[in-house]
């Protein structure tokens, strides 16, 4: 009996298995014929994204029959290994999602992504309504690769009623930022400004902010290219002397919570000023806090850089250099007015289609921040994103250190100088 | 002239397992050890020689000392308390007074080893949380204001805070292979022993601990080199922060390779750890010669 049984499971695993492998194959055969078949990958498998995506995929294979959509996406940080392994051979997706300036520019590097300054001119309808300061992230050697479709920017939120309640006016420069923090700290809070600071990128952004706003951009475009970086500039520990100033005011705890502890804080009227994203405005208002504002990081005194930039930068969408051309349609087709509109009212997330976030998909808060965003005189990258990762390290770790006054400013230009000399071989 | 035939079965049998140990085990250490005389990313397949460089690297790196010490840090809690202090944890629970309850308690202790170490982790920074965690709270509702602290957020503590969850974490484990050790001990030395007059603390040194020498042996071997390899509970709890204070070879060696992306680098770390952990592994076989008949 019981060899009866085992010859029958085998007989019937076999049977299964060949019978998922044929269907498998026949599929194969009749998307060979006359259907074109694109690779979508991108970053949100979680909602509301995703569905967006799923309907948007289903729309565009109503309107043209002969195409196929492969949808696939994985979050965040698997994202970035994932698409790390596919850039590095033949398996690379037609139309995927990518971050600006570093990230794109080592996935450019690869020579495997599209370049779509002709596509772009081609349509000047369709290019004509993308802000073209976003595109400044995806533009490596004058050449486009990428189509902004985000953008983000980092300011100051701000609780209104706090700030009316102590008489205190939004500062201006960088000397009355921290006259506001004192007397916040006096009104009796005990971390005016919070953040988490055991998330390095949330030290990077600051810093970005910080070095862009003290050290003379020619210096800072020389030191962020890591074949001519030295970081000797003197602004350097100025930088980190403001940003250890800060955490001065972020109390003891601070340093052991993460970023999304921080905006809780801040939701919740406990802590009333964080440095934040704008990609974080629906968060903040989906706990309950509307009654918040936002101003850019203030003028710093002495500082040589362009005061009225705003640190952050878009996201967008690169095509694989052998995509077919149903995919260049598809990424038009993402990137329209409609869908971008569509995109910012399901979402909340700001896009970088003209015409297409206004009172009717967004709330006054963001319409706010999405002015900063297109009024700023120029868009400064992610920290992390716009120097060498070795050297983002040191400063994120040298930050969390700062915080916790174990290492000086010097200490670390030093460790950063002898990085940049090592990586400059 | 039978016996001299060569016999190809067991050959045979063990053929599928040798090859699998080359493919996953074998050829990516000797690859391994090509890679560190190379400095590369993965981004650009081409690697450039660099012959030692790699290595008078760790020299200079920073993380690396404070790495190796943080491991030895672990290496030592751990033996005192895996095997040290769950030994004692298993005589008692061995003890005729605990007969009823013993059962329960195995349970109990064991219950943090069945949890994932991610949830454990999670589950740790709300203790550690200085706001609302467990442990500040707990520490106020005593009495003991003055203890509390930004656990995880203080380059002083976050490493033995990081030690602690681990210690939590698999005490239960050690115990359990312990009293499996002690139930296989003669009963009759402990007769013989009560007969002398022996109290229970003479009878742990004279009887348990030489009995279960062999499980001592196991036990701080696994912890030993459990420590040096010790990845998750640094990585998730604290990711090496803040700087580098509670970094361990391996997180930095992870660090290195897949986040800064210096391929080469992260392969002459991981030589480092495999010699530490090989060296370690050796010594104390030596030093305490099983495999041999007393």
């Amino acid at each position: 009996m019981k060899k009866f049984i085992a010859i029958f499971m085998t007989v019937l695993l076999l049977a299964l298995t060949a019978c998922s492998s044929s269907a498998g194959n026949e599929e194969k055969k009749s998307s060979d014929k006359d259907v074109v078949e694109i690779d979508f990958f991108h970053r949100w498998p979680n909602e509301p994204r995703k569905s967006f995506y799923d309907q948007k995929i289903k729309e565009f294979e109503d309107a043209n029959p002969g195409v196929k959509i492969n949808v696939n996406s994985v979050l965040n940080d698997s994202y970035k290994e994932k698409i790390r392994v596919l850039v590095s051979n033949d398996d690379l997706p037609d139309i995927f999602s990518s971050w600006s300036d570093s990230f794109a520019e080592n996935l450019v590097s690869s020579d495997r992504i599209m370049e779509l300054d002709s596509i772009l001119a081609e349509d000047s309808e369709w290019a004509g309504k993308l802000i073209e300061s976003q595109f400044a992230g995806f533009t490596f050697d004058e050449k486009k690769y990428g189509v902004p479709f985000t953008v983000d920017g980092k300011a100051f939120f701000y609780n209104k009623e706090v700030f009316k309640k102590n008489n205190l006016e939004v500062p201006k420069t960088y000397k009355e930022f921290i006259a506001v923090l004192k007397d916040l700290q006096d009104a009796g809070y005990e971390t005016p400004l919070v953040e988490g600071l055991t998330n390095a990128w949330a030290i990077s952004h600051y810093m970005g902010t910080i070095f862009q706003r003290v050290v003379d951009p020619a210096v800072t475009a020389k030191d962020y290219n890591v074949a001519t970086g030295e970081f000797t500039d003197p602004g350097y520990i100025k930088g980190l002397e403001i940003f250890q100033e800060l955490t001065d005011y972020m109390g003891d705890l601070s340093t052991a919570i993460d970023h999304e502890a921080a905006r809780n804080m801040f939701a919740s009227g406990e802590a009333p000023i964080v440095y934040m994203q704008f990609a974080e405005v629906k968060m903040v208002e989906d706990q309950g806090m509307t009654d918040f504002g936002f101003f850019d990081f203030p003028e710093i005194e002495g500082g040589k850089g362009d005061s009225k930039a705003l640190t952050g930068a878009p996201e967008g969408w690169m095509l694989s250099k052998n995509a077919p051309k149903e995919a260049v349609d598809f990424l038009k087709f993402l990137t329209s007015k409609e869908t971008a509109y569509d995109f910012t009212k399901t979402d909340g997330q700001l896009n970088a289609v003209q015409g297409a976030v206004d009172e009717g998909n967004t709330s006054p808060a963001r319409l706010e921040a999405y002015e900063l965003v297109t009024n700023a005189s120029a868009t400064t990258p992610w920290f992390d994103n716009a120097v060498n990762i070795n050297i983002a390290d040191i400063f994120m770790r040298g930050g969390q250190t700062l915080a916790n006054e174990q290492t000086t400013p010097e200490e670390i230009m030093k460790e950063v100088q002898a990085e940049a000399k090592r990586l400059k071989k | 002239m039978q016996r001299r035939k060569f016999n190809i079965i067991p050959v045979l049998f063990l053929l599928p397992s040798i090859a699998l140990l080359l493919v996953f085990v074998y050829i990516p250490l000797i690859q391994n050890f090509y890679n560190s005389f190379f400095d590369f990313s993965v981004f650009s397949q081409t690697k450039t020689f660099v012959g030692f460089e790699n290595f008078k690297n760790l020299l200079a790196d920073k993380a690396v000392s404070v790495g190796i010490l943080n491991n030895v840090k672990y290496a030592i809690i751990s033996v005192i308390l895996q095997v040290g202090f769950a030994l004692v944890l298993a005589y008692i629970l061995e003890d005729k007074l605990f007969h009823r309850v013993a059962p329960f308690l195995r349970v109990v202790y064991f219950m943090p080893v069945m949890i994932s170490i991610s949830v454990v982790a999670l589950l740790f920074g709300f203790v550690y949380n200085p706001q609302m965690g467990l442990l500040n709270s707990f520490l106020e509702l005593i009495g003991l204001e003055n203890l509390k602290e930004v656990w995880l957020g203080n380059p002083e503590t976050a490493i033995y805070s990081v030690i602690a969850m681990s210690q939590w974490h698999s005490i239960g484990f050690v115990t359990l292979l312990f009293i499996v050790a002690i139930q296989k001990i003669p009963k009759e030395l402990y007769e013989a022993a009560d007969i002398d007059g022996a109290g229970k603390i003479r009878k742990f040194f004279s009887i348990t601990v030489p009995q279960v020498r062999e499980a001592i042996f196991v036990n701080t071997l696994i912890t030993i080199t459990g420590s040096m390899l010790v990845f998750n509970e640094p990585y998730i709890l604290t990711n090496g922060g803040p700087g580098f204070s509670s970094t361990v070879l391996s997180v930095h060696m992870y660090q290195t390779g897949f986040v800064k992306d210096n391929m080469g680098y992260a392969s002459t770390l991981a030589i480092i750890i495999f010699i530490l952990t090989a060296v370690l592994a050796l010594i104390q076989i030596k030093l305490s010669r099983t495999g041999k008949d007393d």
